[in-house]
Parts: C-alpha cells; structure tokens; sequence
C-alpha cells in the first residue's frame, strides 16, 4: 500500500490498486464513529458514445443512462432492493451521477461489514429485465420534472448551452422523458459490462480503520472478472469558441437568478501537472473579484443588485472546463459589467499585493474545512481521483501559487470573448 | 461526557462541547424570544443589520477582511422557528489552531468578533445606521418574496400556515412584507434594546476547547461583563402538549406554474402519554422515514406515483408531515394510497421487522450526531429550550422502548389536520 500524508492538516490516505485494477483508497480517522465509504465509476453523462474494449464495437447509447443504471443497480434477482436491504441496518445509503462518474455509497456508526457485504454485492451484480425497465421509467420521468421545476437545474443547464455547442456537458445528467423511452436492459448490460469493471473504478473509505486489515476484507468480496483493455471514449472535438454569449429563460422566480461565465479554452490534457494551481489560482481570483471583501461585491451589496455573495465555481475536466459565478439579482447585466470592469482593471493594474496575500489564506481554510466530515473526504477523494488528482496536493501546493503566477492565469482564462451569461427571469 | 455547561449570568449560559472530530472550532449564540407577529419581521431586520458594521468594524467590508486574515474564518447568521421560540442564530467557524500553517492565537479573536457583532453595533443618532436598515429592509423584502422559490419548501410552508392559522406557529420566520414598511432604524434599535436586554442567550463552543480558557475569555469579554442578569423570557419546550382535536380536516390547493404537484399532507399526533413523542418519531420512521417505509415503498415503488415520498415529524409541535411530489392527475390516486397507509398503521398492519428498521433508523441518526457540528451543538441546544435534560443515550434507550402496541395506539390518535396541495 502506498501513504501518501498531509503534514500541516495532520492526516493520511493509503492507496493499493488491486489485482483486477481496482484502486482502493483508505483515510483513516481515528476517534470518529462514523464511516463513509463510497464506490465509483467513471462512467457519466458525457460518456455516450465508446468502444467496447472487448469487441471493438462502437455504441451510441441515449442521454441518461449512466443515472438510469444508477438507479436500477438496487434491484436484486431475489426480488429484494438494496436500498431496503441497508436501510433495514440502520444505514444511510444513496447513489448518485454526475457528468463523470457514477458513486455508490453508504454512511453508518455500526454494521459496516454487513454494509460492506450489500454494497460489493449489489455494484457488482446487475439484474435487469424488461419490466424492472420499464417501471423506472415512470419514476425517473417524475425526477426529470422535478428539475423541470427547478429554476436552478435551468440555469446551469442553459449556461452550459451559451458556453458550448456540441460538447456532452449540455446533456441533463438524467436525460428528457423521450431519450430514456429508449433504454432497455441491451443498453444498460453494455454500459455495465464497460463501465464497471473493476479497472475503471475508485473505492474510497473514511473512518476508523486499520488499513491492512480493510483491504483484505475488501478483496475477499472482490467477485473476478476477465481483465479488460482500456476504454476508448469518443468526444466530439474541442470547440474554441463559445456557443452564444446569453440566454434568458421566463420562470416563476421571485427576482431574476444568473450565471456568469467563462469558458476556459486553455488545454487540459497538456497541462496536468499545472492544474491544481491553476485551480487554486483561479480560487483566489474569483475570491478578489467577488469575494466576501471584494469591492466589486461591497458595491453592488450596497446598491442592492446583490443579496448575498455569488457562488464562485470552477469546474472541470479533460473535456470542458469554465468558470462559474452565480448568484440572484434584479440586475444580471450589471454584474456582469462589474465583473468585466474589475477583471480589465486588475488586468491592467496586477494585483493588490495585501488583498491576494489574505485571499490565499482564506482559500487555505477553506481547504482545510473540506478534511471536516468522513463523507466530504471520501467524495473529494473520489471524485478528485476520477480526475487522476491527489486531494492532498491542494494543500501541499497552495504555497507554490505566487501573485505573478495568478496574474498569468487571470489573462489567460478571464477572456471577454468567452464570457457568457444565463438568466432566468421573472415570469 | 464532552458537554459542559455553566451559568455565566442568570438567563446567559456557557456550553461547551470538547471534540476532536473536526478540523475546526465552531463558537455560537443563540438568542431566544418568544415568537410573535409583531417581532418576527423585526427579528429578521435586526439580524440581517447587525451583520453590516459594528462600532469597531463600521463595514462588511472591514468584518470580512478580518475573517478572511483568520485563514478564513466564516461568520453567518440566521433566524429559525423552534417550537413557539424564534431563534436568532449567530455562528463562527475558524480553523482550530493546531491545523495552522503558523502559529496563531483565534479562539480569542473568534470570540472578540462574534461578540462585536451582536452586542457592540454601529449607532448613530440614537438608532441603527440608516443606510443599513434601508438597504436591509429592501433585501429582506425580496427574501421573503423568495419563498416561492423552492416548490416543495413553499408547499411545505404554506401547509404550516394553514395548519397553524391564528397560532404563533404558522407565522413565517422571515416575516412579513406589510411589517416591514413601519420599522425605522430608530425603532429598530429601540426593540434590539430591549430584546437584548431580557432575552435568553446561549453561547456554545464546539471543537479542541480547553474549558477553563474558554470560560475565562468569555466572562472576560468587556460585551459580556456589560450585559445584565435578566429572567430569560422564551418558551419552554414541553413533553407534553395540549390537545388539538380535528372537528374536520382542512383542505387547501394554491395555483401556481409547475411541472409536478407538491401534495403536503399535515397529521396532528394527539397523544399525551409520557414519551409519546419517541412513540411518534418510530411511527414516523415506519410511515415515512426513508426507503423502507409505507410511503416510499408504496407511492413510489408500488404505484410509481412519485420520486419522493416521505414524511418528517417536527417534534416540538407534535405534528407530522406527509410530502409528495406527483404527477397532477394523480392526485385521487395518491391521496387514495396514503389514506391506505395511515389506516394500516392503525390497523398495526406492520411487523416487529418493520419496527426494528424505523428503530434502527433513528438510533443512527442519533449516533451520528456528534459527526456534525452545529447539529451537535443545536441537539443541546433543544435540550436547553426542553423542559428536562436528556443526553444522546437515554434518547436512544427511549427509542428502543417503543413496542408495537404504543405504535398502533397512538396510530389511532393521528388526524388529518390538514391537506395541501400545489398544481398549475
């Protein structure tokens, strides 16, 4: 097992790839009742079109079936769903999608092994017939207008469509009522029998644990299978420029809700080893620009174009990356001016020695809080690694991220040109 | 046990709760007055203006250069309904010290500030800064016109109201547009002057906490030392609760531009036995806490009539509600299966398997309790505001009691109080 250790917050993770390929990550926390383990697979909404490593087929698959497999993973052969089956232990269990990976997971202060028993047990046997298909059908359906409804989900969702045009990032992770119409359990063997084999999977587990003796219970309820080539995913190519540089939609919103944003054009792929300064970088930049003390925010604060600080994300992946800042307002186009304004003089200007020197602190903390629960550690770990990044490594590089390097990072991917912004507006 | 608690002046308590579970330090004050129409809009206001500037830092801007050199500390407040108590909530969270990359000296610092906040706060003229309060005010107005934001909270809030209509406890806990109109910021002063003069004040610190020290920055603090002795005035939670007996059940549907229907059902539980409400938290559980229950496995996964169903008990009140997000049209059908299920409840159409897993349910949560830190802080928190102390093992020993008969007996003293549905 290799450890890997973060000196200054104090804590360790072990991390073995196991025989079949599959990579287990333990973060021991001593003192804490609680366990968190989660299960990954790389397998998301933007994964709709591959090769099949065995046989080289090429499959088009319809939007949503990573969350639809997520769903229909519970159901057993017996008849009995998973779900129940850990709940009836006492235990919190859940699943989700997101646009790269698929997670399976539970969290509990007893029973952990039986947990443990279910949950290998259920990830690693499928059971799907034309009738169990068919009835999620209905149920997804009504999740699907549950986000219909969320003026939120339609934000982000027409953010994207500003910011790209072909890209799978436009894709609702859950897919629209017609495109699921088309998933049957041919579709859902596929994916499975791609996606989750043992090589293209994490399992991160957070609690009180000897290391050693966790990885031999795990590998005990390891179920082998054949091993697997690589799996060859297609995208479309990467497009330079954005889609359209606004949208507006009418929704029953008390007060209008934006997205601003950037579409970061630089490549990822080459730039691996710089990305996680590049992301603190950006951290503390959205920070000088509309952080709590920014005053770009304290005006519009006192103007009242804004409630309360805006949401600053940046996400990412080989795929897509951009640049978030979301927020409520009766006014969107003036943020987004204000926005633009404090980007060109900051530009102009460099940065405020004082400013980005406490900036850098704050955004040290804040990395620190994410090591505050079992079940944050274990998703940050999960989904870093899907991401081939160590979540250490925030911690350890925060130090190497200097003024001149952040300057750098905020010409090339704070660009007018790919600047976007979404709105939905009051009906 | 980790929790510690001492009188620092009558009506103001010191909790501390020694853990090493977090990276952080969480230090809270929480304010308690009784929850009426006339101060829950003033309650909001004040919050929300104190926020802005104190006497030492006149500016949000100042308050947040200074938490973000405390590598980030974060401050936030809020107000919340519990019981018939109106909660002002003030907390701090900061990086405990030994998690530093330099040595540096913040639980006086922390302490320092959240005190400022609330107790020191920028006055002129004999009121509360002007511009503060306008601005406030016109934020505060679009805050609670944003309730209609979230469908299911709306739904949910809206069956409250109705359900406690003419009762402190349908007020909304952001107030009331027409309220706010009155309020100047020399009138505001005038109430937080004498809300902080009797009102009951509790301050917790949660985290690596050396009691002794704490104790002495706190009784200490110039803002403490300043504050009066005062026969708190709030309401105590009782275990036992009057009757609301239900003549007939209300039904209530608002329209509004939605994709899916947000039924909320309101269930009076009117029993008055001693423990009755850990007898009601298992008979919620197995109703609808979670994927095994009624609701869920027949809603959802029998009828396929919805992607939630589920129920939460709000204990203070004794009350119960049923939530589903369905289809329209499905309404008849779906009021049909839950009628069924609260009727198999009563009928004790339920094994001792079903019990087991409600139980199993909520002594997890309950043990997972001191794995989060302000939900550590706000369980001893409701043990404050209760009538009687009860620490996280006699609760579980409570739950464990439960049998089935007590379930089926209090299943018949449930009551449909009200139903409300939101459709287009």
């Amino acid at each position: 097992m290799k450890l890997i250790e973060s000196l200054n917050i104090k804590e360790k993770a072990y991390i073995e790839k196991l025989e079949n390929g599959l990579t287990v990550i333990i973060v021991p926390k001593q003192n804490t009742s609680k366990k968190y383990i989660i299960w990954g697979t790389h397998f998301g909404s933007l994964d709709n079109r591959f090769m099949m490593p065995k046989t080289g087929e090429e499959v088009f698959i319809p939007d949503g079936v990573a969350h639809f497999l997520e769903h229909k993973m519970f159901e057993q052969e017996n008849g009995t769903n998973s779900l129940d089956t850990l709940m009836a232990l006492g235990i919190d269990a859940n699943a989700y999608t997101t646009n790269d990976h698929t997670a399976y997971l539970f969290e509990c202060t007893n029973h952990f092994y039986e947990g443990l028993d279910e949950l290998m047990d259920y990830v690693q046997h499928p059971y799907f017939t034309d009738e169990n298909v068919e009835k999620e059908k209905g149920i997804i359906g009504q999740e699907i207008k549950m986000y219909d409804d969320d003026p939120g989900w339609q934000l982000y969702m027409n953010a994207m469509d500003c910011m790209y045009q072909k890209n799978p990032i436009k894709i609702d992770i859950a897919g629209t009522v017609e495109s699921i119409s088309e998933i049957t359990p041919d579709v859902l063997y596929k994916c499975y029998n791609t996606f989750y084999h043992p090589s293209n999977m994490v399992m991160v587990v957070c609690g009180d644990f000897v290391p050693e003796k966790l990885i031999e219970e795990i590998k005990k309820r390891i179920v082998k299978k054949e091993s697997q080539g690589e799996i060859k995913r297609i995208y479309p190519e990467k497009e330079t420029n954005i889609n359209k540089p606004y949208k507006e939609v009418e929704m029953e919103v008390s007060s209008p809700i934006f997205i601003v944003g950037y579409k970061d054009t630089e490549n990822l792929k080459e730039n691996r080893e710089q990305i996680i300064k590049k992301h603190i970088a950006i951290e503390i930049l959205l920070n000088m620009i509309m952080g709590k003390s920014s005053k770009p925010y304290q005006e519009l604060y006192e103007s009242g174009d804004l409630l309360a600080q805006p949401d600053l994300d940046y996400e990412f992946s080989d795929e897509y990356a951009h640049i978030l800042i979301s927020g409520q307002s009766k006014n969107p186009q003036k943020i987004q001016e204000k926005i633009k304004e404090t980007v060109k003089k900051y530009v102009e200007n460099g940065l405020d020695e004082d400013h980005f020197n406490r900036i850098k602190k704050k955004i040290y903390g804040d990395y620190v809080v994410e090591y505050n629960s079992v079940g944050d550690i274990a998703r940050m770990f999960l989904s870093d690694k899907i991401k081939q990044i160590n979540s250490f490594d925030y911690i350890e590089e925060y130090n190497e991220v200097t003024k001149e390097y952040t300057e750098q990072i905020l010409k090339n991917v704070f660009k007018e040109e790919n600047m976007i912004l979404s709105v939905v507006k009051c009906k | 046990m980790n929790y510690h608690k001492q009188e620092i002046k009558e009506g103001i308590n010191l909790h501390t709760i020694d853990t090493r579970n977090f990276k952080t330090n969480l230090y809270a004050v929480f304010i308690a007055t009784p929850l009426k129409r006339e101060n829950v809009t003033l309650d909001a206001l004040l919050t929300a203006v104190l926020r802005r500037g104190t006497k030492n830092m006149t500016s949000q801007e100042m308050i947040s250069q200074k938490l973000e050199e405390m590598y980030g500390a974060s401050f936030d407040c809020g107000i919340e309904k519990t019981g018939d108590n109106h909660i002002i909530k003030f907390y701090l969270e900061a990086i405990s010290e030994e998690f530093l990359p330099e040595k540096e000296e913040l639980a006086q610092k922390c302490l320092d500030i959240l005190f400022e906040i609330i107790f020191n706060p920028l006055i002129e003229n004999d009121g509360f800064k002007k511009e503060y309060v306008e601005g406030e005010k016109q934020n505060l107005k679009q805050i609670i016109e944003a309730k209609i934001d979230n469908k299911a909270r709306y739904a949910l809030d809206r069956c409250i109201e109705e359900m406690f209509k003419n009762e402190s406890y349908g007020l909304y806990k952001y107030g009331y547009v027409e309220d706010l109109n009155t309020i100047t910021e020399k009138s505001l002063y005038e109430y937080y002057k004498q809300l902080i003069a009797g009102c009951k004040i509790d301050i917790f610190c949660s985290g690596i906490v050396e009691n002794n020290k704490i104790e002495d920055l706190v009784k200490t603090n110039d803002k403490i030392e300043k504050l009066s002795a005062r026969k708190a005035q709030y309401v105590v939670n009782n275990e036992k609760t009057e009757k609301v007996e239900v003549e007939e059940t209300k039904t209530v549907e608002d329209h509004m531009q939605v994709n899916q229907g947000k039924l909320v059902i309101g269930l009076s539980v009117n029993s008055q036995k001693e423990n009755a409400r850990y007898t009601a938290s298992v008979y919620n559980a197995i109703l609808g806490g979670g994927a095994n229950s009624k609701l869920f496995q027949n809603v959802r996964e029998k009828e396929g009539l919805a992607y939630t169903a589920g129920a939460n008990y709000v204990r203070q009140k004794n009350t119960i509600f049923v939530r589903c997000g369905i289809e329209i049209e499905n309404y008849e059908k779906a009021m049909k299966t839950i009628k069924e299920q609260l009727e198999d409840m009563q009928k004790g159409n339920f094994d001792e398997k079903d019990i087991e897993n409600a139980k199993n349910l909520i002594i997890e949560s309950v043990k997972s309790i001191p794995s989060e830190q302000d939900t550590e802080i706000t369980y001893y928190y409701g043990q404050e505001l209760s009538d009687r102390f009860m620490t996280l093992e006699e609760y579980i020993k409570n739950i464990e009691n439960q049998s089935k008969e007590e379930i089926v007996d209090l299943a018949n003293k449930v009551q449909m109080n009200t139903i409300y549905f939101l459709r287009d």
